[in-house]
C-alpha cells in the first residue's frame, strides 16, 4: 500500500530536481553570455597516427602526450607492423604514418607523394644478452675482448656448421643441447626481423647490399635457417625483448633487439633489466630510421615537433631512441651518471623495400 | 540483457558444433551486467581459473567478459575457418603457435598480449622421484625415456589433440629426443626412434581435458577411483603447483623441469583482426589492467602462473632451456599423426552400442552409423583427422538390445590404417535396429571380452564407451552391475547420453569404474564420440 505512496513522492522530488537543474542552467547560460567567464584554452586538434609498434611505448607516455597538448595537439597512434603500414594498412583518415625504417617510409612516399618527411630518431639493431654467454661468445670468436662487437660474420659461420651451445668448448656456464642461434621475431610480422635479414644478407653476399633479385636468390637460402631452425618465432620486438626481460637466459640467451628497447630500459626509474645482462652490436649493423610520413598539415606538425621541439627531443632520448642531435641523446645518459652507448662506425644501408619484400617472399611470407 | 544472452546461447552452439573437446565446462560470465561493451572470448578451459580476477578487470575497466571454453584443436579450427568472428571478439588459448599455423588464419588475428606463461613439466610422485634419484640434479628427456621404456614409473597425460599440455609434452620430447637442437624437421617428425616409443610405454591415464586428468589422478591415487594409482603427471608446472597447494594430494609432486628444455605456455590474449571498434577498446583496456603489477601478482599467487611482466617477481633462478616449436604445420601434423598411429601405447576400445527398437531413425540409427564412418576417417575436420580409429588401435563393437549381440573385433593396421577403418564402418552401417534395451548384461559380458583381450594382450589401454539411448528394460539391473563392478579391475566406463537415456544411472556407472559421462542430448553425437576418443 506505501509503495505507490512512496513512488509518488518520488517522483514529485524528482520533478523539483529537475526544475532547479533547469534553473540552473539557464543562471549559466545567462551569467556566460553576460560574460562572466573565464576564456577556454582552445581545443586541441585530434592527430591520428599509425606507428611502428615499437613507439607505443613512447607515444603512451603521459609526458609525451602532455608536450603534444602544450602544442594544441591530441595524439592518437594505432600500432602495426611497419610492414603492414607499407602495405595493407588502409591509410585514409590518418594525419601520419610512421614506421620504423626507411625502406618502408620510401614505399609509401611512392603511393603518397608528400613535400618532406621527418627522421627525428633511429635506434641501430643491438643484441640484448647475457654476460656469461658474452664470455662464451669471446671464446668462440664472435665477440672480440674487451669490446662489445658482435661479429656477424663469425656468428654466421658458427650458426651454418649447426652448433649447438653444448658444443663450444669449455662450456659450463649454459651447456644447452640447443643451436648456437640469435632470437629473432618472425620476418613475415615484424621489422626488426626484416633489418636483420638486411644484415645477414650484406655478409652473406661478401659485404655488399642486396640490391637485385639474382643476388637476392643466391643469398636467401644461405640465411634462412637463421629462422627456421629457431621454430616458432614471436611476432613482436617488444614479445621478444619481454621474454629476454622476464624469462631468463635459457629461454632466450640473445636477442636481435632494438638499442632503445635495452637503453629505455637502463634510462628509466625502475629499470628490470637482468643482472647480467649485456648489449652487444652487431657488425655491421643498420640504423632503424623512424621516418614519419606526415598525410595531413597536422601530421606535418607532429614530425615538425619530434624534430624541433627540445622537451620532446629529450623524451625521444629518454625512451633510449637516438635523436638527430646527439647532444641530446648524451644528456639522457649524462643526466643519470651512465655511460653513454658507443658511437658505430660499421653500419649498413638496408636494402630498398622491394628487394627486402622479394626475399622476405623466398621466405615463405604472403604478401 | 537479452542480446546477452542470445549471444551467450549462440556461443555455446558454436563450442557444441566445433566439437566438444574441452567445451564440456561452462562458461564464465563476469563484469558489470549494465556495462556498455561485452567482449566476447573463445577461450581455453585452463583459463577458467582467472574467474576471479577477470570479474575485477570487468568491474575495473567496464567491461562485461564471456569466456567460452573450448578445446585447443577445436579453437585452431573455429579460427581458420572463419567461424570464430560470427559471435567472438577475442581469443585466449595457453598459446597461438599450433593455431598460427593453419592457413588462414594468421590474418584473422589482431594484437596479441602475452599474460602469464606456465611451462610443461613432469610431476612425480616424491617418493618415486627419490627412487629414480631424480631429486635436486639435471635430469634429461633421455633419462626420463630410458626409465619410462623400463617401466620404472607411470604417468599421465592429455591427448595432445584435445589439449596443448599434451601437445606441448610430445613436442618437448620428440625435439629434445631428436637432439639436433633446432626446430623438428619433417623426417625427424616421422621418426619412432625406440626411445620415443619407450617414453610413451609408461602413460598409463591418458584424458581428453586438463580437468579429467587431475581428477582422475587424484582419485586413483586416494582410492577413490578403482584402478591403480599413477606415480606422475605432465602437466603445466602451475597446475602441478596447484595441486600441491591445495592438499589433495596424498604425497606431494616433485617438479621434474628436464634440463634439455620445456615447452612453455605464454598465453597470449589476441583480438581478431575482424573485432569492432568498441570491443578491440576494451580489449586494449582490460589488457592494459592485466599487465599492471598488482594485478600480475594475483595472477601469480592465485594461478601460480609466472607473470608476463618483467620485474613483477625475481627471474626465477634456474635457467630452463625453452625448446624450438616446429613453425610448419606439416611438422606438426606428422609428430600428431606418428604419436596417435605409431608411439602411443595402442588403445583397446569396446564400444556397446544400443541397437534396440527405440533406435529407430535417422536422428538415432542414423546418428550413430555416420559417427561410426566420422571415427572410421570419413570426418576430415581437424579434430577429425587426429581422433579417427588410430593405427595398432583394437577396436570391438558389441550391439545389443534384448541381450548383448554377437561382437565383431577389428584391429588397424599401423601403416595402412585406411582397409581396416572401412571395415569398422561397414559394420557401423550395417546396425539395425530392434528390440529391448539389456544395459548392464551388455556391459558385463563387453567385461568378459575385455579380460579375454587383456589375458590375450595386456600392454593397451582399455576402455569401454557406452552408447545407449533408453533405461535398462531387461536382465541385471544397475544394482546387479554394481555388485559386479565392485569385485573386478577396472575399465572405464565412458556413457553418451543419448535420447532417453537415465543420466542418474549413467553417472553412476561412470563413477564406479573411473570413466565419465558425454552428453550427445544436447550436442552431436558425432562430435560426442569424437571428443571421448581423448579419454581412450
Amino acid at each position: 500500500m506505501t509503495a505507490p505512496a512512496g513512488r509518488r513522492s518520488g517522483r514529485r522530488v524528482l520533478s523539483w530536481l529537475l526544475a532547479l537543474a533547469l534553473l540552473g542552467v539557464i543562471g549559466f547560460v545567462v551569467l556566460r553570455d553576460m560574460g562572466g567567464r573565464e576564456p577556454d584554452p582552445p581545443a586541441p586538434t585530434v592527430v591520428t597516427g599509425v606507428i611502428g609498434s615499437e613507439k607505443a611505448a613512447f607515444f603512451g607516455d603521459e609526458r609525451v602526450r602532455a608536450a603534444f597538448r602544450a602544442h594544441g595537439l591530441e595524439l592518437r597512434v594505432d600500432p602495426a607492423g611497419s610492414r603492414q603500414i607499407a602495405t595493407t594498412v588502409r591509410l585514409d583518415g590518418y594525419d601520419f604514418a610512421f614506421p620504423s625504417s626507411s625502406p618502408a617510409a620510401d614505399k609509401l612516399l611512392a603511393q603518397h607523394p608528400v613535400a618532406r618527411t621527418y627522421a627525428p630518431f633511429s635506434s641501430p639493431m643491438a643484441v640484448a644478452t647475457f654476460a656469461p654467454i658474452v664470455d662464451l661468445l669471446r671464446q668462440a670468436g664472435v665477440v672480440a675482448p674487451g669490446s662489445t662487437t658482435f661479429d656477424v660474420r663469425r656468428y654466421l659461420d658458427l650458426a651454418a656448421a649447426g652448433t649447438r651451445w653444448d658444443q663450444l668448448p669449455g662450456n659450463t656456464a649454459f651447456p644447452a643441447r640447443k643451436d648456437v642461434l640469435l632470437s629473432t621475431t618472425a620476418p613475415c610480422q615484424s621489422n626488426s626481423a626484416a633489418m636483420y635479414l638486411g644484415i645477414a644478407s650484406y655478409v652473406a653476399n661478401a659485404d655488399g647490399v642486396v640490391a637485385d633479385r639474382a643476388v637476392a636468390t643466391r643469398v636467401t637460402p644461405a640465411v634462412q635457417p637463421l629462422f627456421r631452425d629457431q621454430g616458432y618465432l614471436p611476432p613482436t620486438t617488444e614479445v621478444l625483448f619481454e621474454d629476454y626481460l622476464s624469462a631468463g637466459m635459457g629461454r632466450v640467451p640473445m636477442a636481435l633487439v632494438y638499442e632503445a628497447q635495452y637503453l629505455a630500459e637502463e634510462l628509466s626509474a625502475d629499470p628490470v633489466l637482468p643482472a647480467d645482462g649485456q648489449l652487444l652490436y652487431p657488425s655491421p649493423t643498420i640504423f632503424s630510421r623512424h621516418t614519419l610520413v606526415p598525410l595531413t598539415p597536422a601530421g606535418d606538425r607532429v614530425g615538425e615537433l619530434l624534430t624541433t621541439d627540445p622537451q620532446l627531443v629529450a623524451l625521444v632520448a629518454e625512451h633510449g631512441f637516438r635523436p638527430t642531435d646527439p647532444r641530446a641523446f648524451a644528456a639522457a645518459f649524462r643526466d643519470r651518471g651512465l655511460l653513454e652507448p658507443p658511437p658505430l662506425v660499421d653500419v649498413v644501408e638496408p636494402p630498398s623495400f622491394d628487394t627486402l619484400e622479394g626475399m622476405l617472399t623466398l621466405l615463405g611470407c604472403t604478401p | 540483457m537479452r542480446r546477452v544472452a542470445v549471444a551467450a546461447v549462440a556461443a555455446l552452439t558454436l563450442v557444441a558444433g566445433c566439437g566438444g573437446g574441452e567445451g564440456s565446462a561452462p562458461p564464465v560470465d563476469v563484469g558489470p551486467s549494465d556495462a556498455p561493451v561485452t567482449l566476447r572470448v573463445l577461450a581455453g578451459s585452463e583459463l577458467l581459473d582467472l574467474e576471479p580476477v577477470l570479474a575485477d578487470a570487468g568491474e575495473a575497466t567496464g567491461v562485461r567478459i564471456q569466456l567460452d571454453p573450448v578445446g585447443t584443436l577445436d579453437g585452431a579450427q573455429a579460427v581458420a575457418s572463419g567461424a570464430v568472428e560470427a559471435d567472438h571478439d577475442a581469443i585466449w588459448f595457453s598459446s597461438n603457435r599450433y593455431l598460427a599455423l593453419q592457413p588462414g588464419a594468421q590474418a584473422r588475428l589482431g594484437t596479441a598480449t602475452d599474460i602469464m606463461s606456465s611451462p610443461v613439466v613432469l610431476g612425480l610422485r616424491r617418493s618415486v622421484a627419490e627412487r629414480l634419484g631424480w631429486v635436486g640434479r639435471p635430469v634429461t628427456w633421455a633419462e626420463i625415456a630410458a626409465a619410462a621404456g623400463a617401466r620404472r614409473f607411470t604417468y599421465g597425460m592429455t591427448d595432445p589433440s584435445a589439449s596443448n599440455s599434451g601437445f606441448s609434452a610430445v613436442v618437448a620430447v620428440a625435439t629434445a629426443l631428436a637432439g639436433a637442437g633446432s626446430a623438428l624437421t619433417l623426417q625427424q617428425a616421422e621418426s619412432t626412434v625406440p626411445a620415443l616409443r619407450d617414453f610413451f610405454a609408461a602413460q598409463t591415464l591418458s584424458a581428453g581435458s586438463s580437468g579429467f586428468l587431475q581428477e582422475a589422478f587424484v582419485r586413483r591415487a586416494t582410492g577413490a577411483d578403482p584402478g591403480e594409482p599413477v606415480d606422475g603427471l605432465i602437466n603445466y608446472e602451475s597446475v602441478l603447483q596447484g595441486m600441491n597447494a591445495d592438499g589433495s594430494l596424498p604425497e606431494p609432486l616433485e617438479l621434474i623441469r628436464p634440463a634439455d628444455g620445456v615447452v612453455t605456455a605464454e598465453y597470449p590474449f589476441t583480438v581478431l583482426a575482424a573485432a569492432p571498434p568498441e570491443a578491440r577498446d576494451a580489449y586494449r583496456r582490460l589488457v592494459e589492467h592485466l599487465r599492471t603489477p598488482d594485478v600480475q601478482r594475483a595472477i601469480a599467487e592465485r594461478t601460480h602462473r609466472r607473470p608476463a611482466l618483467p620485474g613483477v617477481l625475481p627471474t626465477p633462478a634456474d635457467t630452463a632451456v625453452e625448446l624450438p616449436f616446429p613453425a610448419q604445420a606439416d611438422v606438426v601434423d606428422a609428430l600428431l599423426t606418428s604419436y596417435f598411429d605409431k608411439l602411443r601405447r595402442p588403445s583397446r576400445t569396446i564400444y556397446v552400442l544400443d541397437t534396440s527398437g527405440s533406435m529407430n531413425g535417422d536422428e538415432r540409427i542414423g546418428a550413430l552409423r555416420r559417427s561410426l564412418a566420422g571415427l572410421a576417417g570419413a570426418d576430415s575436420s581437424l579434430t577429425g583427422q587426429f581422433r579417427r580409429f588410430r593405427g595398432r588401435e583394437q577396436v570391438t563393437l558389441l550391439p545389443f538390445s534384448s541381450a548383448p549381440a554377437s561382437p565383431e573385433t577389428f584391429t588397424v593396421a599401423e601403416d595402412d590404417a585406411g582397409p581396416d577403418r572401412q571395415r569398422i564402418a561397414d559394420a557401423g552401417a550395417a546396425l539395425q535396429p530392434g528390440g529391448g534395451t539389456a544395459i548392464y548384461d551388455s556391459l558385463r559380458e563387453a567385461y568378459r571380452i575385455a579380460d579375454e583381450q587383456i589375458a590375450a594382450d595386456p600392454d593397451r589401454f582399455t576402455s569401454i564407451v557406452l552408447m545407449t539411448d533408453g533405461e535398462n528394460t531387461s536382465g541385471t539391473d544397475l544394482d546387479g552391475f554394481r555388485a559386479f563392478a565392485g569385485s573386478r579391475p577396472a575399465v572405464p566406463v565412458f556413457c553418451v547420453l543419448f535420447g532417453e537415456s537415465n543420466a542418474e544411472e549413467m553417472e553412476e556407472v561412470a563413477r564406479l569404474t573411473g570413466g565419465r559421462t558425454f552428453d550427445a542430448r544436447t550436442a552431436p553425437l558425432a562430435e560426442v564420440f569424437k571428443e571421448i576418443r581423448g579419454y581412450v
